[in-house]
């Protein structure tokens, strides 16, 4: 009625009075007391929301309404574990009723309940003995096999019953619908009875097979594989292959299967079919045949296929691997590239195509092989010694395609720095000329010469590697210019964050990510490089906000994967169930999860106006490196998530100081406590050393690839150190009572901790020799030092918590004895002169900043001569928006990174006992 | 040179250099489970050999299975640049009426923003004709299908909205004709609703007549 109306409006407190009228009215009318309770749950009081939720529940209620508004209402409490309860009771009261045990099953699906999903479908089945509640129990099997932990009983119990209950259907003649025979595909699959699953799919039942395209046939083909019958194998492919020769997985299984056949030296049955598919080919003659008629058939197509002849050279891959290939006569791959790039250059894929043939040149006929490419490509010079430029789109897509090979080659990688620059220059020629025939191309649409920029940059890039430090300058002033010509160039956009990131620069990053619109599950995939950098560079806001967008999506998915496993039952895409579950699972152990889960909470514990401690004590990558970043990036992960522990740890070591000697401290379960810390602390330590370990092994990524952790500067500028002593500390204090009152506060934290402020001492920026030189580290290394101060002043908190108390013991103490030998231990002082200590320093580093915002103010960019006569006009310009940015960006670093260590000397003022 | 297959979710993780295009739209997770749980056989993906993904399609049928009037509808196609002007995007067109044929679909149609010429001109190429034009259609970015179901209705007479364009099996669409029209709704459901209202006098054979 009127109040739910109210809810679906979100006016929820108009939909509580409206409630409350009603039940003034009637007393008992459920519905209008869960109205209410959503309501309530809406407007945060979700206690009281419970109470009432469960007042209607524990009735047992039958009436659809309420029955629904309880299920939305727990599905809104996020506790879809009630919702099975309910329904539960409802079946029990009305045994026939399908629609409520179709809830139940739902219910269970909702929170993965295989065994009483099983359950709940046969129930249903024997009410209404529809065939999708059959195989819904059927499925439920499956997900018991898969989810079990035992393999063995997964393929001697669930699958088997899995498997007699469809055979049960297909002998009594039941099976309806082509997701009952996929469901019976999928449980032989999975018991491997591969035999099996091949006569159902090629028998009648297969005949249902016909939603997804060639799915009887690629179906056959998966069990050809399992069986390893090649014969059959290879006559399919080659049937489909003669269907569309350009479908790419079938040439791989036909040249598989050829030299499968060969190996087992198989040959034809002399009266009988060749096999159940039909012709099978068991010869390279056969083979080399097949794939020149492919070719020969390839003018006859409508549009020009790729395929055929890109087939040619994966045969000549295969030949020459096997040691022979001269003798078949299918031509020189050097030639055959040559024709291919005649017939495909204008295609911007023709360079991704070739790309994985390119092992097949010699490398000694590299620079030959490019001259005899670039010579068929109609470019025209202007004048005598000018450079030669392409007429039109087809000729500029023909060169790019020859200028990418050639970096794949290494053509340019043995240049000096000067030629380098020189095809750097030429590249920016090229790329500027070709912005002519791009001049009608929409916003959203990409420069044909983008790929020129992008060329020129990467080379600028390995210069700046080699130590050129202007190369780095440059690439940005040239992607710079190239974004403004093609605004939606992604490929710009992710060089321009990695560059800027490199530099220590973060305030254009934030621009630049949000104009790639990325969203949802790119989160996941390149969400990690905003949460690399922003906090690391010192950019807390933008890191809270990043970590919020990642984590909202990532908490997101286990809820909306539910609701999709249910429909998949629904709809009978039973395939899709344990792919979605898979898909969650995934997204759930993604390492960027973690990581942003605990930088976080890291944040926020660094970001809080923490009054706790009272409150309290009340691009292309190699596999290599791939592997090698992972394992770096877990390593990482392992220090942060345990620094996490250890400083959430704190507060929970309520310390109340016992008589000395006490016996008590184990049974209060305070020692228990202190325990877990120590042997955080141990676990720490180790992971600390094979962080160490690894990073022994000096790895260094490629520029663009994986972004290295901050492990290294961990290390390095003594704040791992400075850390782990502050734990111990924690540590030490804590045996106050029962070691004595010795030199629990070492002398070495004043140490550490002016090391780890020499190594933030420096510019950000400096010229040098007409060059601008950032050092990125410093800013690192000043986020380093302010996290290591917020620790240390949690420790110290405790430290106080535990001293304060004390003191006043023996304050009282020395009162009674009225006796002057009674000396305060050395410890109180100690503990001044460290917090005295800290708060100088603090104030020394919060003066350094000051400082560096003065020069960063003072830096006046503009009058830097741009010593690089060579540079046009236009690249000036925007290589004063490059470092103004660089600049402004180091500025709101250093600025909220001062902000940050205020708020923290205010916090050092009120330690002092 | 082509590997054609089903989209599974794990290509979700792998789609960027589809995606990072402009005007092709990242859903949210439940829209393409929606997708893949529904109409999982209208989710195709083309691979190139070295493993990259090169482009796919995501469809569905729409109209109503009681009364045996349903079409299918293309919800997204999108080709990578490198992959461009190969005629993927109209192979993967193809397949999707293929399918949407053998299911009994009367028809196939989609929307496309009027702004988007390059696919408009693909679209009539390959036989659709533009059928009416709707305003605001791509307002919502989110794309889930229940968002904001409590819509709030922001009428607009801007003329940049979005052409629904269809095709008919065996029919060489003579007559174009454009509505114009107010759309408000951010999601498919709510759109449904306003293409074929009882009032339209809508109905599939009169298509056939056209």
């Amino acid at each position: 009625g009127e109040h739910r109306d109210y809810l679906d409006n979100g006016n929820n407190k108009m939909a509580i009075q409206q409630a409350d009228k009603l039940l003034k009215k009637h007393k008992d009318l459920h519905c209008a007391k869960v109205l209410k309770a959503i309501g309530l749950q809406r407007t945060g009081k979700q206690d009281e929301a419970y109470a009432l939720a469960q007042e209607v529940a524990a009735l047992e209620p039958t009436d659809d309404n309420s029955l629904q508004a309880l299920t939305i209402l727990y599905r809104e409490m996020h506790r879809p574990e009630l919702v099975t309860k309910l329904y539960e009771a409802a079946v029990k009261k009305v045994p026939n009723s399908e629609e409520y045990h179709s809830h139940l099953f739902m219910a269970y699906a909702r929170v993965g309940e295989y065994k009483k999903m099983q359950q709940a479908g046969m129930a249903l089945y024997k009410i209404v003995p529809k065939n999708p509640y059959y195989f819904w129990s059927v499925m439920s099997l499956i997900m018991q096999s898969i989810s079990a932990q035992d393999e063995n009983l997964s393929k001697t119990m669930f699958l088997p019953l899995a498997e007699r209950m469809v055979e049960k259907m297909v002998k009594e003649d039941k099976i309806e619908a082509e997701a009952e025979v996929e469901l019976y595909y999928m449980i032989l699959e999975r018991l491997e009875k591969y035999k099996e699953a091949l006569d159902v799919v090629r028998g009648k039942l297969g005949e249902k097979l016909t939603s997804e395209l060639q799915s009887r046939e690629n179906k056959c083909m998966a069990m050809y594989k399992k069986l390893h019958r090649w014969p059959e194998c290879n006559a399919l492919a080659r049937r489909l292959l003669l269907k569309n020769s350009d479908d790419w997985q079938f040439y791989i299984t036909y040249f598989d299967s050829v030299f499968q056949l060969i190996d087992e030296s198989w040959t034809p049955p002399a009266e009988e079919e060749h096999s159940l598919e039909g012709e099978v080919h068991c010869s390279i003659e056969q083979a080399v045949n097949f794939i020149e008629e492919r070719i020969a058939g390839e003018s006859r197509s409508s549009r020009p296929l790729r395929g055929p002849f890109l087939a040619k050279l994966e045969l000549i891959r295969r030949l020459r691997h096997r040691g022979c290939n001269d003798e078949y006569k299918l031509g020189d791959p050097e030639e055959l590239m040559f024709q291919y790039f005649k017939k495909f250059g204008d295609k911007p894929c023709c360079f991704t195509d070739l790309k994985v043939f390119v092992d097949l040149l010699p490398p000694s006929q590299y620079t030959k092989f490019i001259q005899q490419l670039l010579d068929i490509i109609p470019l025209v010079a202007a004048a005598e010694d000018e450079v030669a430029l392409p007429g039109d789109i087809k000729a500029l897509q023909q060169h790019l395609c020859v200028v990418q090979l050639s970096r794949l080659l290494g053509i340019y990688h043995t240049m000096d720095k000067k030629q380098k620059l020189a095809v750097v220059r030429e590249l920016m020629l090229r790329y500027r000329h070709g912005l002519e025939f791009g001049k009608s191309c929409l916003k959203t649409e990409l420069q044909f010469s983008d790929y020129y920029c992008l060329l020129a940059v990467h080379l600028l890039l390995d210069l700046w590697l080699e130590g050129e430090e202007a190369a780095v300058w440059q690439c940005l002033t040239l992607l710079e210019e190239g974004l403004s010509h093609s605004p939606s160039n992604a490929q710009f956009k992710l060089l321009l964050i990695r560059i800027y990131c490199r530099l220590g620069a973060f305030e254009p990053v934030s621009e630049l990510y949000s104009s790639l619109d990325a969203k949802h599950i790119q989160h996941d995939t390149i969400g990690y490089l905003l949460t690399r950098y922003a906090s690391s560079l010192g950019h807390y806001a933008a890191a809270s906000q990043s970590c919020n967008f990642a984590l909202r999506f990532f908490h997101s998915n286990q809820k909306d994967t539910s609701e999709y496993i249910i429909q998949a039952y629904k709809y009978g895409a039973f395939e899709k169930i344990p792919e979605f579950i898979a898909f969650r699972n995934r997204l759930n152990s993604s390492l960027h999860f973690a990581q942003v889960r605990t930088e976080r909470m890291l944040l926020d514990l660094l970001l809080e106006n923490w009054e706790w401690a009272k409150r309290g004590l009340g691009e292309d990558i190699s596999e290599e490196h791939r592997k090698l970043s992972l394992e770096e990036e877990t390593l990482w992960l392992r220090i942060r998530s345990l620094t996490l522990r250890l400083v959430s740890g704190l507060p929970t070591l309520a310390h109340t100081i016992q008589p000395k000697n006490s016996e008590k401290t184990a049974e209060n379960g305070v020692s228990s406590k202190i325990d877990t810390i120590r042997a955080l602390l141990q676990q720490l330590e180790a992971a600390v050393d094979s962080g160490k370990k690894f990073l022994e092994q000096k790895i260094q990524y490629p520029v663009l690839g994986p972004p290295p952790t901050r492990m290294a500067g961990f290390f390095s500028n003594g704040s791992c150190q400075c850390q782990t002593s502050l734990f111990y500390l924690v540590s030490d204090i804590y045996e106050l009572d029962t070691n004595g009152l010795g030199k629990c506060l070492g002398q070495g934290f004043s140490f550490f901790f002016s090391d780890l402020f020499n190594k933030c001492k420096g510019d950000l920026i400096e010229v040098r020799d007409g060059t601008l030189k950032t050092h990125p580290n410093l800013l690192e290394n000043l986020v380093f030092f302010v996290e290591t101060i917020s620790i240390a002043l949690w420790v110290s908190s405790y430290c106080d918590s535990v001293l304060r108390p004390f003191k006043s013991n023996l304050q009282k103490k020395k009162k009674k004895k009225k006796e002057s030998s009674v000396a305060m231990p050395p410890v109180f002082t100690h503990f001044l002169d460290y917090v005295t200590e800290l708060q100088t320093l603090t104030s020394n580093v919060i003066d350094h900043i000051k400082g560096l915002e003065i020069i960063l103010t003072a830096l006046k960019l503009e009058e830097l001569s741009l010593k690089d006569t060579l540079l046009l006009q236009e690249e000036k310009k925007f290589t004063k928006t490059v470092q103004g940015k660089v600049q402004s960006s180091y500025h709101h670093s250093v600025q909220e990174i001062g902000e940050l260590l205020k708020k923290r000397l205010d916090t050092i003022k009120k330690l002092k006992i | 040179m082509t590997t054609l297959r089903a989209f599974t979710c794990d290509d979700l993780f792998r789609f960027n250099n589809i995606n990072l295009d402009p005007l092709t739209e990242t859903y949210g997770i439940p829209f393409y489970l929606q997708y893949l749980a529904h109409w999982p056989e209208y989710f195709i993906v083309a691979e190139a050999p070295g493993g990259e993904l090169m482009g796919y399609i995501m469809g569905k049928a729409e109209g109503s299975v009681a009364r045996e009037e349903w079409h299918g509808h293309v919800t997204a196609l999108s080709v990578a640049p490198e992959f461009r002007r190969l005629g993927l995007a109209a192979k993967l067109m193809e397949l999707l009426e293929e399918i949407s044929e053998k299911k009994g679909g009367f028809f196939v149609d989609l929307f496309v923003r009027v702004s988007n010429q390059v696919a408009v001109n693909m679209y009539k190429q390959l036989g659709y004709s533009v059928y009416r034009t709707v305003l605001e259609y791509y307002s919502a970015s989110s794309g889930e299908p229940d968002e904001d179901a409590y819509g709030k209705f922001v009428f607009s007479l801007k003329l940049n909205g979005t052409i629904l364009m269809l095709r008919i099996p065996g029919l060489v669409c003579k007559t174009i004709i454009i509505f114009l029209a107010y759309e408000t709704g951010s999601d498919s459901c709510r759109l449904m609703g306003f293409m074929y209202p009882p009032l339209d006098n809508f109905s599939y054979l009169r298509l056939y007549q056209l």
